[in-house]
């Protein structure tokens, strides 16, 4: 390795992006930081009207996180919807942060087409009472996310239309996306199909390892193990 | 009769050539090998040359299922429902590493491996696998079909017979006059270390 190539490593560099409370002097430095992220003049107006509703801000690479409570969510997103413009909702879901208190969290994240910014709104659940109000009435496009988030959390979204498993078997017992499921699952939550016509369900996960083979039809026998 | 020629063979020599050359696959596209089971069937790849080019989307028309992608639990019922609906004989191709084995989707919703629930004749390695490996697949299910007594079995009496041997590519020799099989190779390489090939050109 010639001495030029050690002399001249200055051109790389790494920005470690830390999570910040809402200052006052906000990080310009970060090259991440977009013009639509910055929504100050949205929090001022949410600031004058809920008050200390706001419970938090905090801001990650330049974009701005408001947790409110979860009582205030359909209010906050008509609020923000009818008078400050955020008229699309980009996604939601559910967060499992597996704490003892305040376990799960649902993000909203909310797009303004017209004045080009976007925002996250945050609630937090206690496993207590798993409820928080759906804003399916305020964004239409809440309807799948929110039965996504019941299927995988098991949160549940008061008047919401039609809240189904969205993934899952209606049948399944459990909530996958919570920390304590197993990731390959629960062995005979899930069945397979039947490995003859009249043999119930087959419950092994995993029949082919343990020797089994199924038919190739109903005409013929399964081949012997 | 003499004056006008005539040819004899067996019965499942014509039945076995039929079946394994106008296979019409049923394309159980479920990822992104669909993408490459897609090329295998257009034009590039041509699949036409082995009479397979026909996908038929109703399984009562179909006789070979080539499962491309990752199964679900939920979508595995759908799957083996379509598999029942396919008309005797039938064939199965699990495609790329996650029809085979779950591949990368070792998780609670995903199957390991369709032969599961489904009786696999031939499995496709690759994530995707080329065309090229799915027209070789389509190649073995031939090979199989070819090597099945269907209509013979009845004379026997049900008795089992030994299998034709297999048509293998063969390999020429490099003076031109004899043929070795891919296992003679294998046999040469491991008596000698070398196989009669690599004899000719030290």
């Amino acid at each position: 390795m010639s001495s030029e190539r050690k002399s001249s490593p200055t051109t790389l560099s790494f920005h470690f992006t830390p999570v910040d409370r809402a200052e006052e002097q906000p990080d310009t430095e970060n090259p991440h930081i977009k013009e639509t992220s910055e929504v100050s003049e949205t929090i001022t107006a949410l600031k004058e009207r809920f008050g200390d509703a706001i419970e938090d801000v905090t801001i990650y690479a330049g974009e701005f996180t408001i947790r409110i409570p979860r009582k205030e969510i359909r209010v906050v997103c008509a609020f923000l919807k009818d008078n400050l413009g955020f008229n699309y909702l980009a996604s939601l879901a559910g967060i499992d942060r597996f704490t003892e208190k305040d376990r799960y969290e649902v993000f909203y994240n909310l797009v303004s087409m017209s004045n080009n910014k976007r925002l996250r709104l945050v609630a937090r659940i206690d496993e207590e009472d798993l409820t928080i109000d759906s804003i399916c009435d305020v964004y239409r496009a809440a309807d799948w996310n929110e039965r996504e988030c019941y299927d995988m959390f098991g949160i549940r979204f008061n008047d919401h239309p039609d809240l189904r498993r969205i993934f899952m078997p209606e049948d399944f017992e459990y909530y996958p996306l919570r920390k304590e499921f197993p990731l390959l699952g629960v062995p005979g939550s899930l069945p397979l199909p039947p490995q003859t016509p009249e043999a119930p369900l087959t419950l092994d996960p995993f029949p082919a390892a343990h020797g089994r083979k199924p038919a190739k039809s109903f005409e013929e026998e399964a081949p012997s193990e | 009769m003499i004056e006008d020629g005539f040819l004899t063979t067996r019965l499942d020599a014509v039945a076995n050539w039929a079946r394994s050359n106008s296979l019409m696959p049923m394309p159980m596209g479920l990822a992104c090998c669909a993408i490459e089971m897609m090329a295998f069937a257009a034009p590039k790849y041509d699949v036409a040359r082995f009479g397979s080019e026909t996908m038929r989307f109703s399984p009562r028309q179909a006789d070979l299922m080539i499962v491309a992608g990752w199964v679900t639990y939920k979508m595995s019922h759908a799957i083996r429902r379509v598999w029942d609906q396919m008309a005797d004989p039938k064939w199965c191709i699990a495609m790329g590493a996650c029809a085979s084995t779950g591949g990368m989707h070792r998780c609670y919703g995903v199957v390991q491996g369709c032969d599961n629930f489904l009786p696999v004749d031939v499995y496709v390695p690759g994530c995707p696998p080329r065309p090229e490996a799915l027209i070789h697949a389509l190649m073995d299910i031939q090979e199989k079909i070819r090597n099945e007594y269907s209509v013979t079995k009845d004379f026997e009496s049900g008795k089992a017979r030994d299998a034709i041997a297999p048509v293998r590519p063969r390999i020429v020799t490099p003076d031109g006059d004899g043929i070795i099989s891919p296992s003679e190779l294998h046999d040469q390489k491991a008596r000698h270390g070398h196989t009669a090939i690599h004899d000719k050109n030290p």
